[in-house]
């Protein structure tokens, strides 16, 4: 946590205490399989992320909360550098709203209701379930000690009276599946106005990965096959309100991604492309972090990090020449190099 | 002599044959004496009729020396090509080579060569020979105005230019209908436009404009005849200009879409970072009106409102994106 300019380059080892609760599907997934093999999570520490650490570390809690957005090549570590940010903002004891891919919400969903609170809306229960238990998981300390300021009404016999702990809010949502969506709006209303209280005692720290997905398109279909607005999905609307800047008390850190986005180019990697007029204006002004591939000394220390765990298996591979043909297959791309060196 | 041959030929053929059966050795002598009956008629012209054969037969003169070899270095070219002919290997002193090569070889040579043919050749128009056409057309010709020696002078004194082609054909009709299109060029800057009148003008015109080089380019090829070519140019050019000077009363319905350039007033972004400022309470308390009319007078915002509007007009790219990063920063003091 207390990472500074001198140690770019250097890996270093998330406790697996903190993993389990921080992450419960978090990482990418190829890094996740490359946890298990090393047995220990090992982030690089980069200069994105030591730039936005330093920001959360300068900034001031009263004023409206800042937004960052990592923005880069495919595979240039976006997400680990938002991963790296959460894990400081956690060891600071702040709590995590962590969604970690705002694609799943838009796309291949299985069920659709409509929404119990609004009729025009519609609801995802499953995704909205899934978030719900690792949001439980992620912030346990938080739940028995936020308490909620109105009143919510689930159904006729169910309501969560003001006053309860924010835990029974959450199991309510994870219990009552058809609700969940509406318990996850509620949370983040929750949260929101609680943060910007002055007397809060906790900051919150909102991470989305694939923040370009709530002002995309969407491919999915109401029953007469006509396609739904993104306005129209309960979880991306709230998620919307929470990305306006109108709260303070913390910092909201994104990245985009193109890989898991609808209808965008493959080259396209830039802001303003991947998150289109709308989207640009709605998250306008934020701090834009460019995420680059890896420079010669991360580079470096990367392939010493492979040799060292005995992952480079090919003789040729641990020669000077084969260092060479490694950066120049895979031009200092960290998953190219990741994948590149599978194979080896 | 001539029995003795045949007695011979069919003595020739029976041994041959003698292990087989009766048939074969019947063809074969049919085979020979067919033989025979040729040969004797051959030999008995041959030493009748000298060097020619029989019917349908010419005498075979060898090609002299292609031309080439006889041309002098400093004749006169455009006399060997007046005009445009196909190529002609023998009168072209060049080694050209062209096709595309066998393995391992080069690409073939010019004698017989069918796809220099094929191609179209400018043998007939090199600089001598276009020296030969200007003085043969300069007494059909004017005097260039002294005082227009330079291009600028031209554009300032005579800004429209008028081009259309007139062709030559030797053929049963002299006329040829490419020669009623009709081009009419002119710089935008010269106009006496305000900028409404600029915007609906470019609207108006659309493909025709070139922002690069600032020329409009009207082309007309829907009359009959060039005259009325020209003077439909003519027409639609005052046209033009008077259109974009009046202002239609649908036009108050421009919407943000509508717009070509992206203007940061009343805009999204300038309606956000107002209220992030506000929220920030940075300025002194006071009426909201004035106090927005403060911040925006802030250095730092102007700073902001040029690279949004760069991002915005110029599309995203790395510099752009720094340069708002930058402006961000330093608005909202990070």
């Amino acid at each position: 946590a207390c990472h500074s300019e001198k140690h770019v380059g250097q890996f270093y080892t998330l406790p697996s205490a903190h993993v389990r609760p921080l992450f419960p599907n978090g990482l990418p997934w190829r890094f996740q399989h490359q946890t298990k093999t090393f047995n220990e999570t090992c982030i690089m520490v980069r200069q994105p992320a030591l730039e936005v650490i330093s920001c959360l570390k300068k900034a001031d809690y009263s004023q409206p909360a800042l937004r960052y957005l990592f923005y880069g090549l495919k595979g240039s570590g976006k997400t680990l550098s938002l991963c790296h940010t959460v894990h400081f903002c956690y060891t600071q004891g702040w709590l995590v709203l962590h969604v970690p891919d705002a694609h799943l919400w838009v796309k291949n969903c299985k069920e659709l209701l409509p929404s119990s609170y609004s009729s025009s809306r519609f609801d995802q229960p499953l995704q909205a379930t899934t978030w719900l238990r690792n949001f439980k998981i992620t912030n346990e300390p938080f739940l028995s000690k936020i308490k909620t300021k109105e009143r919510y009404v689930w159904t006729k016999r169910e309501a969560t009276e003001a006053g309860s702990p924010l835990g029974e809010l959450v199991d309510q949502g994870i219990s009552r599946v058809k609700s969940s969506s509406d318990v996850v709006g509620a949370v983040m209303k929750e949260l929101r106005l609680q943060s910007s209280q002055p007397g809060a005692d906790f900051r919150m720290a909102v991470a989305v990965d694939g923040v370009n997905a709530l002002w995309g398109r969407s491919t999915i279909k109401r029953q007469d096959k006509t396609a739904v607005d993104l306005e129209e999905l309960t979880l991306v609307y709230n998620l919307r309100k929470l990305m306006k800047n109108d709260w303070s008390g913390g910092a909201i850190i994104t990245t985009l991604s193109q890989t898991g986005s609808l209808y965008t180019p493959k080259s396209a990697y830039l802001p303003q492309e991947l998150l289109g007029e709308r989207g640009f204006d709605s998250v306008d002004p934020f701090i834009p972090v460019s995420v680059p591939n890896y420079s010669e000394k991360e580079f470096e220390s990367c392939y010493l990090y492979y040799m060292d765990r005995n992952w480079l298996q090919h003789p040729q591979s641990r020669t000077e020449e084969g260092k060479k043909e490694l950066i120049f297959l895979s031009n200092r791309n960290p998953s190219m190099l990741e994948r590149l060196c599978g194979f080896l | 002599m001539a029995s003795l041959i045949r007695n011979v030929f069919l003595s020739l053929g029976r041994t041959n044959v003698c292990g087989l059966g009766i048939k074969e050795t019947t063809n074969r002598v049919t085979y020979a004496t067919a033989l025979f009956a040729n040969s004797t008629s051959g030999n008995k012209g041959l030493p009748d009729r000298g060097g020619r054969g029989s019917v349908g037969r010419r005498p075979r003169r060898e090609p002299g020396e292609p031309r080439t070899e006889k041309m002098p270095l400093d004749q006169d070219w455009t006399s060997v090509y007046p005009s445009a002919t196909s190529f002609k290997s023998n009168a072209v002193p060049l080694p050209v080579r062209m096709g595309y090569p066998v393995k391992r070889g080069v690409p073939p040579e010019k004698k017989g060569n069918l796809e220099l043919v094929k191609i179209p050749n400018f043998l007939h128009l090199t600089p001598a020979a276009i020296k030969k056409h200007c003085e043969a057309l300069k007494p059909f010709c004017t005097e260039w105005p002294s005082a227009l020696d330079t291009d600028a002078k031209c554009d300032e004194h005579f800004p429209i230019k008028v081009e259309s082609t007139d062709y030559v054909c030797a053929g049963p009709s002299v006329r040829n209908p490419s020669a009623r299109i009709v081009h009419l060029k002119v710089k935008l800057s010269r106009f006496n436009l305000n900028d409404h009148a600029r915007k609906k003008m470019l609207k108006l015109v659309g493909e025709r404009y070139c922002k690069d080089s600032d020329i409009l380019s009207i082309t007309t090829d829907s009359c009959p005849l060039r005259q009325q070519n020209y003077e439909y140019a003519k027409y639609l050019l005052t046209v033009l200009y008077h259109e974009s000077w009046k202002i239609e009363a649908w036009e108050a319905e421009k919407t943000a879409a509508d717009m070509e350039e992206y203007s940061w007033e009343d805009s999204l972004s300038q309606k956000n970072m107002l209220d992030t400022l506000l929220r920030m309470k940075v300025a002194g308390e006071g009426e909201d009106a004035d106090v927005r009319k403060q911040l925006l007078e802030r250095k730092e915002v102007q700073d902001y409102k040029d690279s949004v509007v760069r991002l915005k007009n110029e599309g995203a790219s790395e510099s752009s994106m720094l340069q708002y990063k930058e402006a961000v920063r330093k608005v909202l003091n990070v």
